[in-house]
Order: structure tokens, then C-alpha cells, then sequence
């Protein structure tokens, strides 16, 4: 995963947490990877439905379904992923003016937060998701069962859970030091220093590294 | 609890502004208020069962899998060579005019802008590609800059446009439609700005000196590397036109043809592998984003509020327009300080069904709220297309990229005044295709 470290995880340091922080982002890089090729396929089974449909007359058949089931994959496994990336939009105006211990204290209230919200979606997305498993419940056209696509939400949100404990104890540890070089988190930005960053992944060098790098 | 259900969702929509505010992720944030708010009005087991169930049952909606495919086109067209190509031929094409690179460079975005959703990514390629070419031509650093930051905006209005998809699952008006209709509204907007640059550069000719020079042969020569464009226009807006594919469909044949031409142009490996990374990170982003508000709109559903706004609006004694208006401002004011897609989730749920109403077209208005969303991407204090540019380049001050802006927002505000007077303008090809 050369070049996606850059805006991820230090590649070493940072004690235990630091492990904890490198251990979840591969997890995190893994489910990502897996959305991104779910994208693709979507690109090309539909490219497949639409020859197949107008050239052939034979289109897929259980083609919406199948889209349907599939949409939990890129809806929900990279949702962790884009929070160590700290991608999930937001308001920076306030917080990125933030420093020290006043910044570390408005990142402890929104991992809390969310903690709260994603434990709550995480149980009863499971209850969602066994309920499904149990009733045998299937898409109306094929019949293909519901519940592998519905558990993939509080699989989602249980990586995403773990990640925000990882943040939380970062920010803990930098609430009690502040001078303390940060660990786990991602460290917000100025809406320049943001756009900045956007500026870089849209020509492509923000996650595939610098352009010398990529081969 | 002795609370009334609308003191809760006041309570409710106080509480997400500082939320937000405080900086708490906004799908976080909402889906925080909207589980608390339906907990308060219909106890711990109804409330926290119908938020569990939103997250899936909002996404898997077969008109949302769009997104990925409109966002992986804007990913893979820079790869793709268009930006360079669309650049080369509208300079040879237009050089000519007054301030002739920066018009080029309007025309140019607004090519771009059929192939990708995104302003802030139209805006920072074109700061790479168009802005070293007028500096070198002697033009002024604001006109570049501008003409650049303006340019971008165009990609939320002309399809495909994520900012749209966005506007149509929430108020749940039709995809297709509204993505049409942004067509003619995009092409004036692109007209507007490149008088503006021609008028700047008549009063003030240093700024910006016309190119000339080029052959016939030489202009349609530079034709064949912009035809992707034309492909993927004419994909999807065929497609939505004759029907003979849904939005998805299009999305993904358009994403395949510039995918083909990527993997010709020797994409391969970790840029492939990137681009597709972003554009899962963004897809979840917009996912998140769209039911973690879901949540919070069903909880303001049970509260009642929408209707109350409603009724408060209607019952103002004021024409329609005035209203209308007033929003408008409200938009602005509002877009100075948040992002786009942010402002239409968090206002949309109670401000349309207001605007509904008083008896505006709900195609009509996506386009008026999409407009207003880009023109806040260009004013201060946040204007996200100008921090682009400027940190693109950096030896353009951020003042100056904003300066250079300017022109171009009076220019949206008489496009918008002519969208506000000629409403026929959005709504007849959307109209065209009903009668289809």
C-alpha cells in the first residue's frame, strides 16, 4: 500500500497505540480496497446489462437486485477509512482555530458522540440484519437473500466503532499532554491546508503518493 | 416528557447547529439529534429500531448507485488526458477573443464539467493545466486565477453533477431530470462568464491580450483529443433523453469509456488503484452523509416541523418572490460559512417543502439551490474553488484568486436574476423530455 500511508498512519512509532492505530488501518485499507473493486464491477456489469440488453435482448437477469444487494459495499465498508483520513465532511471554520487543550476537548466530545450513535446503529443494524437472517427475507425479482448485504452495515460500524476508541485514546493522551507528539488521530486542518489537500488528490498525488512515486 | 414534539425539534435543530459548529462530523451530528429526538418522542425501543433499520434501507435505493459511477468519471478524466485536451482546443479555438486564454479556459472547465461532478477537482486540475499558459501570455494573476476558480463551478451545474444527485434523493424529485435540466442553465453560466472576461479585458486591455496566430488546420487538429467529451455528453444525455438507459447505466458506460481511454493513455497499477480508493472515500462520504441526515429529516417529520415552517412561510404577507428572494439570501449567508452538500442536507428538509408551497417547480428549484451552492464556492471568507487555486498556486496570493473572482459572482447574480424572471429557461428541457 505504498503511497496511502502518507496521509494514514506514521508506519512506525508511537508505542502500543500506535500498533493499535497500524493494526485497524490495515483492516480499514482491506475493507476500502474491497468498495473500490465493488465499484468497478458496478461499472462493468453494467456495461455487460446494457450490450447484453440492446444487442443481444438479453439482459441480466436479477440485474437491480443484484446492484441493490451490492450497494452496502461501497455505501459502508470504507466509512472507517474515511475517518482515520479524516474525510467526513465537517464544519473546520471554529475547531480548525482550535489549539491545544481546547481542540483536544472539542475532538473528545465528537468521538463521544459518535461513539454513542455508532453503538446504537452498530446493535440494531444487527438486529436488522439477524431479523433478515431469520425470516429468510429475499429480493422480490431473483430471490437473492437480504442478509449478507445487511450485515455488512454493522460490520462497517463495528470497525468504524473500534477506530473511534482508537481516536478517543489518542485524544485522551493529548488532552493530558498536549505537548506530546499525536498518535492515532488525524490531526484537523486550516480549510486551506483542506483544500490544499484536495487539491492534491485531484491531480492524483494525494493518495497515490508523490508522482515520482507511482509507477 | 412534557415537552410539546415541536419544542423537541427546535430543541432538536439548535442542538445540530452547534453540533456542527463545534465541528462534530455532520452525519455524525445529525444522526446524533435525529436518535435522541425520536427516543424523546417515541421512547427507547421505537425510536433507536427506526434508526437502525435507516442506514440500509436508505442506501440501497438503486438511483443512488449513480454517485460512484459520476464520481469515478471525474476521477479518471484527468488521467485521461482531457483537461490538457480540452484546454489545447479551446484556446486554438477562442484565443482570438479579448482576455482570449481565460475565455478558453471557461469553455475549457465547462468540457470538463460533462466529464466530472466535482468543482473543488475541475478547479485544482485547471489551476495545473490552464493557469502557467496565461501567466506566460502576460495576463494579469486575478484574471487567471479567477477565471479558473469561476470555471469550476460549472461542474455542479452541468451533468453529471453529484451535487444534484444529492438535491434529488432528499427532496425525492427525479434524477433524470434534474441532471437535464442543469444542461442549458451550465451553458448560460458559461456564457456569462466568458463576457465578463471579454468586457474586463475591452476596459482593461493589459490584463489579458488576445492569441492569435493559430491555422484552421491547426484548430481541428486539436478536435479528436476533446471526443471523449462528446461521448460521454452524448451517452448520458441520450440515455436520459430517449430512455434507452437508466442514470446508473449512462453513469457506468461513460466511466467505462473514459476508464478504456485512461488504461490507453498507460494508467495502470497504483494510479488506477488511487483513483479508485478516492472514489470510494468520497462515495462513503456522500453515503454517510445521506442517512445519517435521513435520520435526522424523520425525526423532524415526527416533530412536525417541516409543516409548521411551512405554514409560517405561507402565511408570510408577502408575494412569493420575496420570499423566494429572502431565501436566497439566507443560501448565501449560510454558504459563506459551510460546504456545499453540508448546507442543502441540513436546510433542504424544511426549507422545500415551504418552497413547494408557495408553488415553485421542484426541477426549477434544485437548479436555483445548486447555483447558489457554487457561488458561495467563490466568495469569501470560505470559498473552497479560490483556497484551491491558491494553494495549487502558490504564488498567487489567496486576496488576489478572490479578487479575480469577484466579476464572475455579479455574473451569477444576473444569471440567477434571469433563472428567477424566465423560469422557462431550467423547465423547459426537463418539460420536453416529460412530453416525450
Amino acid at each position: 500500500m505504498a503511497g496511502v500511508a502518507s496521509t494514514g498512519p506514521a508506519p512506525e512509532g508511537g508505542g502500543a497505540l500506535g500498533s493499535l492505530d497500524r493494526l485497524v488501518w490495515r483492516v480499514e485499507q482491506a475493507f476500502a480496497l474491497t468498495a473500490a473493486y465493488c465499484i468497478l464491477a458496478l461499472m462493468l456489469i453494467a456495461v455487460v446489462q446494457i450490450v447484453g440488453r440492446t444487442l443481444f435482448n438479453r439482459p441480466i437477469f436479477g440485474y437491480i437486485d443484484m446492484v441493490e444487494i451490492a450497494m452496502t459495499t461501497f455505501a459502508f465498508l470504507a466509512i472507517s477509512y474515511a475517518e482515520r483520513l479524516g474525510s467526513h465532511i465537517r464544519m473546520e471554520i471554529v475547531v480548525g482555530r482550535f489549539k491545544g487543550r481546547a481542540l483536544w476537548l472539542a475532538e473528545i466530545v465528537g468521538v463521544l458522540a459518535a461513539m454513542f450513535v455508532i453503538s446504537v446503529l452498530t446493535y440494531y443494524g444487527w438486529e436488522h440484519a439477524m431479523r433478515a437472517y431469520t425470516n429468510g427475507d429475499s429480493t422480490i425479482d431473483a430471490e437473492y437473500s437480504w442478509w449478507p448485504s445487511k450485515m455488512l452495515v454493522p460490520i462497517s460500524f463495528a470497525l468504524l466503532w473500534l477506530r473511534l476508541l482508537v481516536s478517543l485514546i489518542g485524544y485522551l493522551r493529548l488532552f493530558k499532554t498536549p505537548t506530546a507528539e499525536p498518535v492515532g488521530i488525524f490531526v484537523p486542518e486550516s480549510p486551506e491546508a483542506a483544500a490544499e489537500r484536495e487539491a492534491r488528490e485531484a491531480l492524483g498525488e494525494g493518495a497515490g503518493g508523490r508522482p515520482e512515486e507511482r509507477r | 416528557m412534557s415537552l410539546s414534539n415541536e419544542t423537541i425539534g427546535i430543541l432538536g435543530v439548535i442542538g445540530l447547529l452547534v453540533l456542527v459548529v463545534i465541528g462534530v462530523r455532520v452525519y455524525i451530528a445529525s444522526a446524533l439529534v435525529g436518535l435522541i429526538g425520536l427516543i424523546a418522542i417515541l421512547g427507547w425501543q421505537a425510536g433507536a429500531g427506526i434508526v437502525g433499520t435507516i442506514p440500509h434501507s436508505k442506501s440501497i435505493q438503486y438511483t443512488l448507485s449513480v454517485l460512484p459511477m459520476f464520481i469515478l468519471i471525474g476521477y479518471l478524466a484527468f488521467y485521461a488526458g482531457l483537461t490538457q485536451a480540452l484546454f489545447d482546443a479551446a484556446r486554438k479555438w477562442l484565443g482570438w477573443l479579448p482576455g482570449g486564454l481565460a475565455v478558453a479556459t471557461i469553455f475549457a472547465t465547462a468540457g470538463f464539467a460533462a466529464v466530472s461532478g466535482a468543482s473543488t477537482a475541475t478547479a485544482a486540475v485547471f489551476s495545473r493545466v490552464a493557469i502557467p499558459e496565461m501567466l506566460r501570455a502576460g495576463y494579469a494573476k486575478h484574471l487567471a486565477a479567477g477565471a479558473v476558480a469561476a470555471g469550476g463551478t460549472l461542474a455542479a451545474l452541468i451533468p453529471p453533477s453529484a451535487l444534484m444527485v444529492i438535491y434529488a434523493i432528499i427532496v425525492e424529485t427525479s434524477v433524470g431530470q434534474l441532471l437535464l435540466a442543469g444542461f442549458i442553465p451550465g451553458a448560460i453560466s458559461a456564457i456569462s462568464y466568458a463576457a465578463i472576461v471579454v468586457v474586463w479585458s475591452i476596459i482593461n486591455p493589459k490584463i489579458g491580450q488576445p492569441i492569435r496566430g493559430y491555422t484552421w488546420g491547426q484548430r481541428f487538429a486539436a478536435l479528436p483529443g476533446t471526443f471523449p467529451v462528446v461521448v460521454v455528453i452524448a451517452i448520458i444525455f441520450s440515455a436520459m433523453y430517449l430512455g434507452w438507459a437508466t442514470p446508473t447505466e449512462a453513469g457506468a458506460l461513460g466511466a467505462f469509456v473514459v476508464f478504456v481511454i485512461a488504461l490507453a493513455k498507460g494508467m495502470r497499477g497504483a494510479p488506477l488503484k488511487a483513483a479508485l480508493l478516492e472514489t470510494a472515500k468520497l462515495t462513503v462520504v456522500i453515503f454517510s452523509l445521506i442517512w445519517g441526515v435521513l435520520i435526522f429529516v424523520r425525526f423532524l417529520g415526527f416533530a412536525g416541523l417541516p409543516e409548521k415552517f411551512t405554514e409560517f412561510i405561507v402565511g408570510l404577507p408577502l408575494p412569493p418572490i420575496a420570499i423566494m428572494i429572502m431565501i436566497l439570501i439566507a443560501y448565501f449567508i449560510l454558504g459563506m460559512f459551510m460546504d456545499a452538500i453540508g448546507m442543502m442536507l441540513l436546510t433542504l428538509p424544511v426549507v422545500y417543502p415551504a418552497v413547494m408551497a408557495l408553488g415553485y417547480d421542484p426541477i426549477w428549484f434544485g437548479i436555483i439551490v445548486v447555483k447558489m451552492c457554487e457561488v458561495c464556492l467563490v466568495t469569501p471568507p470560505i470559498g473552497l474553488n479560490c483556497f484551491v487555486v491558491a494553494s495549487v498556486r502558490p504564488d498567487i496570493p489567496l486576496t488576489s484568486v478572490f479578487r479575480g473572482a469577484g466579476p464572475f459572482v455579479i455574473a451569477d447574480f444576473i444569471t440567477l436574476a434571469i433563472f428567477l424572471a424566465f423560469p422557462e429557461v431550467i423547465t423547459w428541457l426537463p418539460k420536453q423530455i416529460m412530453a416525450n
